[in-house]
């Protein structure tokens, strides 16, 4: 134990932390106006040697502006730990004085970015859930100073914790690069390629929006024209975008889970989960068990083929803040089969719902699908002809048709659920199989609903709210699910344990 | 002892498919009346305005057809509202509050009191006038998907907050 640091006086950050709040500084202002920045540097040529002279003195006057209202922020931000609440004030106009508990502080986590990593500090996180406190985050601390913290906090919270034994354990998971390299192979690499262009179609229509307001937008205007009517002409020139596109998919798959999960181990104590990953971002992740709230463990036939799943742990979702910041679920790839079964039976005591039959959707859930599937292809090819004036659109069909029915009944036979005393596994995916771990007692509220036609067919759907999002059980019959609704409500208000 | 005996009322009712739900306040379909005249009104006026500052003389030649359109879609979505009303549903019992209501999906609601967060009670200037509050009940879930109950009476709501408040304080 650090006896040195007992927190019982107020103490700032660490003196390195005045840097990473300046560079902190610098980025926002850099976030907000880069765009300037390019249309400044596009032009820099044009400037008179005077005009420079005034940007210079305009970026040194913001640059020192923000140097001084780093080291105020810097010399505002005390903490300390008191009567087991966490104290902090902050704030250099506004002072905000903010008092945790122990008990409600869900999370410590460590965090490390590259500048962090270079000068040898960690980023302390502190989570609250459920409530309008934000999130805490204390920028910059040595790491003596950030264990003995998270000691403080934790022994207070839980005397039992036995934090000695720490150092010996072994961890339950490590991936070597190697893994790793075949866990970004068999990623879902459609999903990433998605993500990709989304990112470069939101940066693309970001620089269109602003040469149009400069009056330029024929150049890049011009430049899709000419893609566009080679694309429909050229084949090969279709074939090479494809080649293209398979490699980005790949690669950005592979750039995704090296940054994220680098050096992944997770360590199982007690009652929590130690994760630590990430190749840039260091990340220290302790995820207690009784604040879990899902796990869904999800793989892919690729996965599949080498034995391989990941699973997602989702916690409450913290502080109701209207900027809607959601949280990234915590995710550990590349787990083979016996590591499931130790996360499975660490976190439930009682698995016999596995044991259970599938309950699988009514035929109406089918239906409703392909009525669904068919409206919406519908809908988009009369768009198509409607804009080409082509019939021969239509062949495509030959194509689409066969791959929505294929998907649509993967999609169906992969939906069920299995429900026990105490618990609920929900199935579904539809290239990926997804099962999704719920303890009915921590669901927070519960819906039914019902179409006029669902009532016709006598099925209804099941939406149970958990604090970390909702699970829908689609159209299964009705009676089940009012029994499902009762069974649930019954085992909420019976139940003792808190659900975070 | 005596709440493991409390426990027992939610075994003796389990079943939502039977419990008695009691209507909203029937004075508040004046409050949705009138809300949707508000509403319908400052569309029209809307689309008046837009006649004549801003639309070009290729939509004004439809604008007959606009006005018309505005009409039925306003009636339409009345007349749903009214059909709708008599489903706005609520139940109280011991350990967990109900809503139900919807015409062409019906969905029911149930929020045990151990898992809300907070209870608002919130007046709206037209319910006022009728002595009408809503009750909104917040939990750790998707905060969108959380019950709200307009349209009952304000001391009502007052006693129902007041019910939860001490249930969830035990």
């Amino acid at each position: 134990m650090n006896k040195g640091f007992s927190f019982s006086e107020f103490s700032k950050q660490s003196p390195k932390g005045l840097l990473i709040i300046y560079l902190a500084e610098i980025y926002k202002v850099l976030k907000l106006f880069w765009i300037f920045l390019f249309i400044l540097f596009k032009d820099f040529s044009k400037f008179t040697s005077y005009g420079i002279i005034y940007i210079y003195l305009g970026v040194f006057v913001l640059l020192s502006f923000l140097f001084i209202r780093s080291y105020l922020i810097y010399l505002n931000f005390q903490f300390k730990v008191f009567n087991d609440h966490f104290i902090l004030k902050k704030g250099i106009l506004k002072k905000t004085n903010i008092e945790i508990p122990f008990q409600r502080i869900q999370n410590i986590n460590f965090k490390q970015n590259i500048v962090q990593q270079l000068i040898g500090v960690f980023e302390v996180n502190i989570e609250t859930a459920g409530s309008n406190d934000t999130e805490i985050a204390i920028k910059a601390l040595s790491l003596e100073k950030a264990t003995a913290l998270k000691k403080i906090v934790s022994t207070a919270k839980f005397t039992d914790l036995n934090l000695k034994k720490e150092k010996e354990l072994e961890p339950i998971l490590t991936i070597s690069p190697f893994a790793l390299l075949k866990v970004s192979l068999t990623e879902n690499h459609l999903q990433n390629l998605l993500l990709f262009l989304a990112v470069l179609f939101g940066f693309f229509n970001q620089i269109q929006q602003v040469s149009e307001s400069l009056g330029q937008s024929e150049v890049l205007g011009g430049l899709i024209t000419d893609s566009t009517s080679n694309l429909s002409t050229n084949l090969v020139l279709l074939f090479i975008v494809l080649v293209l596109l398979t490699l980005i998919a790949l690669l950005s798959s592979f750039v995704k889970v090296f940054l994220l999960h680098f050096n992944l181990t997770a360590y199982l104590k007690k009652d929590a989960f130690e994760i630590n990953q990430g190749l840039f971002t260091k990340k220290t992740i302790v995820l207690k068990k009784e604040k879990i709230q899902t796990i869904t463990f999800s793989t892919n036939p690729l996965k599949r083929a080498i034995g391989i799943s990941f699973v997602t742990f989702k916690q409450a979702v913290s502080g109701k803040t209207k900027k809607k910041k959601k949280e990234r679920p915590i995710r550990l790839v590349g787990c083979k089969q016996e590591q499931l079964e130790v996360i499975k039976n660490t976190v439930y005591s009682n698995l016999d719902v596995l044991e259970k039959q599938k309950v699988y959707p009514n035929s109406y859930y089918a239906k409703r699908l392909f009525i669904y599937a068919g409206l919406f292809l519908l809908v988009v090819y009369s768009l198509l002809y409607f804009i080409f004036n082509h019939i021969e659109i239509a062949y495509s069909l030959v194509l689409v048709l066969p791959i929505t029915i294929l998907l649509i009944l993967k999609k169906i036979k992969k939906r069920f659920y299995k429900i026990s005393d105490s618990m609920i596994v929900v199935g579904k995916g539809v290239l990926e199989t997804h099962l999704i771990f719920l303890n009915l007692f921590k669901v927070q509220h519960i819906q039914l609903k019902q179409s006029i036609f669902q009532k016709k067919s006598k099925v209804a759907t099941i939406i149970l709210q958990t604090a970390s999002g909702k699970i829908n059980l689609p159209c299964i019959s009705y009676l089940e699910a009012i029994q499902l609704y009762n069974h649930t409500l019954y085992k909420v208000e019976t139940s003792k344990k808190s659900w975070m | 002892m005596s709440e493991d005996f409390k426990n027992e009322v939610v075994i003796q009712l389990p079943n939502i498919s039977i419990i008695p739900f009691q209507n909203i306040n029937k004075a508040y379909i004046k409050v949705i009346s009138i809300n949707f005249f508000l509403i319908s009104l400052t569309s029209f006026i809307g689309l008046f305005l837009l006649q004549y500052y801003l639309l070009s003389e290729d939509i004004l030649q439809y604008i007959i057809q606009l006005y018309l359109g505005l009409g039925t879609l306003c009636i339409l979505l009345y007349g749903y509202f009214l059909l709708a009303f008599p489903n706005r549903k609520y139940a109280i019992r011991n350990k967990d509050i109900s809503y139900k209501y919807g015409l062409l999906v019906f969905k029911t609601t149930t929020v045990p009191f151990s898992r809300i967060q907070h209870v608002e009670i919130d007046e709206r200037p037209i319910s006022r006038f009728f002595n009408l509050a809503a009750i909104r009940i917040y939990t750790a879930g998707d905060d969108s998907d959380d019950l709200v109950i307009k349209g009952i009476q304000k001391q009502k709501a007052l006693e129902i907050k007041e019910f939860i408040s001490t249930t969830i304080n035990e």
